[in-house]
């Protein structure tokens, strides 16, 4: 593996630390090398402390790791807050003219850099961020022209003038730390590479994918972490004929897009576990009205308002039991940003084979966290669209009709899908409800009735259960007695853990399981390990619990709920310490 | 459209169970013949109805229908009409649905302006659950969980449409067949969203506002010479707490609805087999 820079700028929320990051991340993927950011930040616009993360390498990174080689501190408090991660080869770039008197650990390198006055010699202070990104480049070794292009990318649009000056205000960082500062030393030296890669997040990914999919209709209520996906589609679904509604709440963003769905429209919401409880009053009457419909859950650190912009993998119960009474659903959870992208495609064709609702469970690590894939990551060549049974000619129609002319909507069948008409097929014309109701539609509270339908309903599980894949992701060596399961953002944490598991010859198998419900059946691998560990971002394990009750034994644990997601190098001593461990009771 | 739709092929051979005499079925009535006037058929046509006495409408007509979640009837109907412009949306609930659990959807349905038709069957009770006030029920009126009156003034429907910036106002009553369906007949043909409160008797729950009242007290805004176009006209009208009106309080005539506004003019139901041709551009992007 290619030796890694983690480089990080940190201050107020305000700061425009988020922008800043994103140039420097965009400059190191256009200059062939791969990239993993994370963000520390508080839900306020402006006030409390925020920070934009990058680990760098030519090699594939997919995990944050807990070191920081370069900080960009507009803040004292940026310093403070990563303490941990800072070690004697680190350099601190701040500036210090400014009021606060930098407190630095004298192993590492300070780097005083006059970040405002040179922003105004190139022509306003507010480019004091670019000047910092100058001043990592000279430290780094890395080209500052490769910040030109992202500098052009980002404020293309204001003008040349904007564009030149912030070029501008990059070399005056650059040109200081080379007069004034011997970094030599430090040794960093950023290789390039002539590949090319696209650098996007979860929530981008996820959006991406339902365009791709056929998505024309989503209808959502903005709330942290799940926005950006309602950002991404506004101003790019339009062009492909669809349209972005903003709701007045979730109870009505569930009900736009279940309407957008009823009428035939591949329709979404996307909403975190807050919304989720809200959106929950209208799930049972999509699932029980056989209509097919995505909701992306990002989730957050809950109950209620929680840590609203900290990680959790606190919702999965809530996904597989929420509503009252009895219906299925399926539950898909990607794992890694890639994978964000084509478990969105596969949810739609899911949700129309099976004509029920699938959630679509993500997280605020990775709907922040972008990542740099090679474009063909995004093959749109690969994409399949399956509508399951949709008729709409009038054979099709007439073979789903009663004796008296009447659509059978909710037909009973031996695989449990009925035949679907949308508005404006002729002779499709159905009633659908939340009630209990006969093959027409309509309500019925007949015994018989009431059980065929509950049964046909279960039966789309069994179905779906035999013609779809279910494949889960491994890694490690397949053959080692320890296993390691997760299930969605935590893969890639637990990938490069491996790395550091082998540095001390732990030997680890890992799966990594991107269907919650239907779920492969894992209790094959459980019993050929002679230890396994279910890894997850939540307090109580709610997805070891699913694991225990699939196999019928117990597994140790290793739970996060910090707020914070796993790092490589942290989760790789709680395996080693947690296979030390003895085995719970049975 | 075909020109031979009758009103009756929007009714399904389902028997209502509202009691007998109900305003509803004078309403749904009034509702199959506007709907078959102006040029619809059971398959062009999506009825989205509530909970509550009012919500069985959908089992009663015959179009595309969805029988939802109370209160949340609004929601449905505009995501039906903004995923396909082609399709005639009815929306139709009662007092409770629309004015109590629903009342936040009505008061940004009306502002959103999207082009389909809400009948409220304002029956100023609750019936389904035998007798309860309603958000429209008068203060004074003794029902089982408010014995001695609600003590609260009822929701004016009107007037928070109004507010709310309605392009069109308008309330009929459901035992004058023919001005009721003329009026949900020009809520149809409005260009946005055609709100039409319907006064429509609850025969066994409410014996106060019944056909006998409202018959006496309605006033016809035709006979009154009501200009609808004027907007001071129509606040006065709506905010009239001593007359009880029907006919069209409001109309903007310039009402530009939420599709055209926002170019919202696709069927976005037909979707390529595969990605979209160009979709590689949206990866290129992230360049």
């Amino acid at each position: 593996m290619a030796e890694d820079l983690n480089w990080a700028i940190g201050g107020e929320a305000g700061d425009g630390i988020d922008s800043t990051g994103k140039i420097f991340a965009q400059a190191l993927s256009r200059a062939g090398r791969h990239v993993f950011t994370s963000k520390d930040f508080a839900s306020r616009i402006r006030g409390g402390y925020t920070a934009y993360k990058i680990r760098t390498s030519v090699d594939q990174v997919q995990s944050v790791v807990d070191r920081l080689d370069i900080l960009v501190a507009l803040t004292q408090r940026t310093i403070d807050e990563n303490l941990d991660e800072l070690h004697e080869g680190s350099a601190i770039i701040y500036d210090g003219e400014r009021s606060w008197e930098a407190e630095i650990p004298d192993e590492m390198t300070a780097v005083d850099v006059p970040l405002k006055s040179l922003a105004e010699e190139a022509g306003g202070a507010i480019m004091r961020n670019i000047v910092a990104l100058g001043a990592a480049c000279e430290i780094t070794g890395f080209d500052v022209e490769y910040l030109d292009e992202s500098l052009e990318k980002r404020f293309g649009g204001k003008g040349s003038k904007i564009v030149e000056n912030n070029k501008e205000a990059a070399r005056k960082g650059q040109e200081y730390v080379q007069e004034n500062y011997d970094v030599d030393h430090l040794g960093y030296n950023l290789e390039t590479t002539d590949n090319d890669y696209v650098l996007l997040n979860g929530n981008e990914a996820i959006g991406m994918g339902a365009i791709a999919a056929g998505c024309r209709f989503y209808a959502g209520y903005p709330i942290t972490p799940a926005t950006s996906i309602m950002e991404y589609l506004t101003g790019r679904i339009e062009d492909y004929g669809g349209h972005v509604v903003q709701a007045e709440d979730e109870l009505s963003a569930i009900n736009m897009a279940l309407g957008g769905a009823r009428a035939g429209a591949r329709s979404m919401t996307a909403t975190s576990g807050a919304g989720v409880d809200l959106m929950t009053e209208t799930f049972g009457l999509v699932a029980t009205s056989e209509t097919p419909l995505v909701i992306a859950d990002v989730q957050r650190s809950g109950p209620s308002t929680g840590m609203p912009t900290k990680q959790e993998q606190g919702d999965l119960n809530m996904a597989l039991y929420g509503g009252h009474g009895e219906v299925p659903r399926f539950v898909v959870a990607p794992t890694s940003i890639d994978e964000c992208f084509w478990k969105t495609i596969e949810a739609f064709n899911l949700a129309e084979k099976y004509q029920t609702p699938v959630f679509l469970v993500s997280d605020l690590a990775m709907s922040v966290t972008e990542q740099t894939f090679p474009p063909e990551a995004f093959d749109m060549d690969e994409v399949e669209i399956d509508r399951g049974k949709l008729v709409d000619d009038d054979d099709e129609v007439d073979e789903w009709l009663d004796e008296q002319g009447r659509f059978r909507a909710h037909a009973v069948t031996d695989d449990g899908v009925s035949p679907r008409a949308i508005p404006g097929t002729t002779d499709g014309a159905h009633m659908s409800t939340g009630l209990e109701h006969d093959e027409l539609g309509r309500r019925t509270e007949d015994e018989d009735e009431r059980v065929q339908q509950v049964d046909k309903r279960n039966r789309k599980v069994e179905t779906a259960k035999e013609q779809e894949g279910w494949e889960y992701r491994e890694f490690g060596n397949e053959d080692a007695d320890n296993l390691v399961i997760t299930w969605g953002s935590n893969e890639g944490a637990l990938a490069e853990a491996l790395d550091y598991l082998e540095e001390d010859g732990v030997d680890v198998r890992v799966i990594s399981v991107p269907y919650i419900f239907p779920r492969p059946d894992l209790t094959d691998e459980i019993e050929a390990a002679e230890e396994t560990i279910v890894v997850e971002c939540n307090a109580t394990g709610q997805f070891a619990d699913l694991l225990e009750h699939d196999a019928l034994t117990r597994l140790k644990r290793i739970n996060k709920y910090t707020g914070v997601r796993f790092k490589a190098d942290e989760l790789a001593e709680q395996i080693t310490q947690k296979l030390s461990e003895e085995v719970p009771a049975q | 459209m075909s020109s031979d739709v009758r009103f009756t092929d929007f009714k399904s051979d389902k028997q209502p169970t509202w009691c007998p005499g109900c305003g509803d079925f004078g309403t749904m009535n009034g509702m199959m013949k506007a709907l078959a006037e102006t040029g619809n058929d059971p398959d062009n046509t999506f009825v989205v109805a509530g909970i509550g006495c009012s919500g069985k409408i959908g089992t009663y007509m015959h179009s595309y229908a969805l029988h939802g979640v109370h209160g949340r009837a609004l929601p449905v109907g505009t995501g039906v009409k903004l995923a396909r412009p082609d399709i005639e949306v009815m929306v139709a609930g009662g007092d409770g649905d629309g004015y109590s659990i629903g009342a936040g959807h009505f008061v940004h349905a009306v502002r959103r302006n999207v082009d389909m038709t809400y009948c409220v069957m304002d029956n100023r009770i609750y019936g389904l659950t035998k007798g309860q006030a309603s958000p429209t029920s008068r203060s004074d009126f003794e029902t089982s969980t408010t014995p001695e009156g609600t003590k609260q003034p009822p929701v004016n429907p009107l007037a928070l449409a109004l507010a709310s910036g309605a392009s069109f106002i308008a309330q009929s009553f459901a035992s004058d067949a023919l001005r009721h369906q003329e009026i949900v007949q020009e809520a149809i043909e409005h260009d946005g969203f055609g709100f039409v409160n319907v006064f429509s008797p609850c025969v066994t729950f409410n014996d106060v506002d019944t056909y006998d009242y409202f018959r006496d007290s309605l006033v016809d805004l035709d006979e009154e010479g009501h200009d609808p176009t004027d907007y001071e006209a129509a606040k006065e009208v709506i905010l009239d707490g001593e007359k009880e009106y029907q006919g069209v309080m409001y109309k903007d005539e310039n009402s530009v609805p939420y599709n055209e506004k926002h170019g919202v003019t696709e069927d976005m139901s037909e979707i390529p087999e595969g990605a979209p041709d160009d979709a590689m551009d949206l990866v290129r992007e992230f360049y």
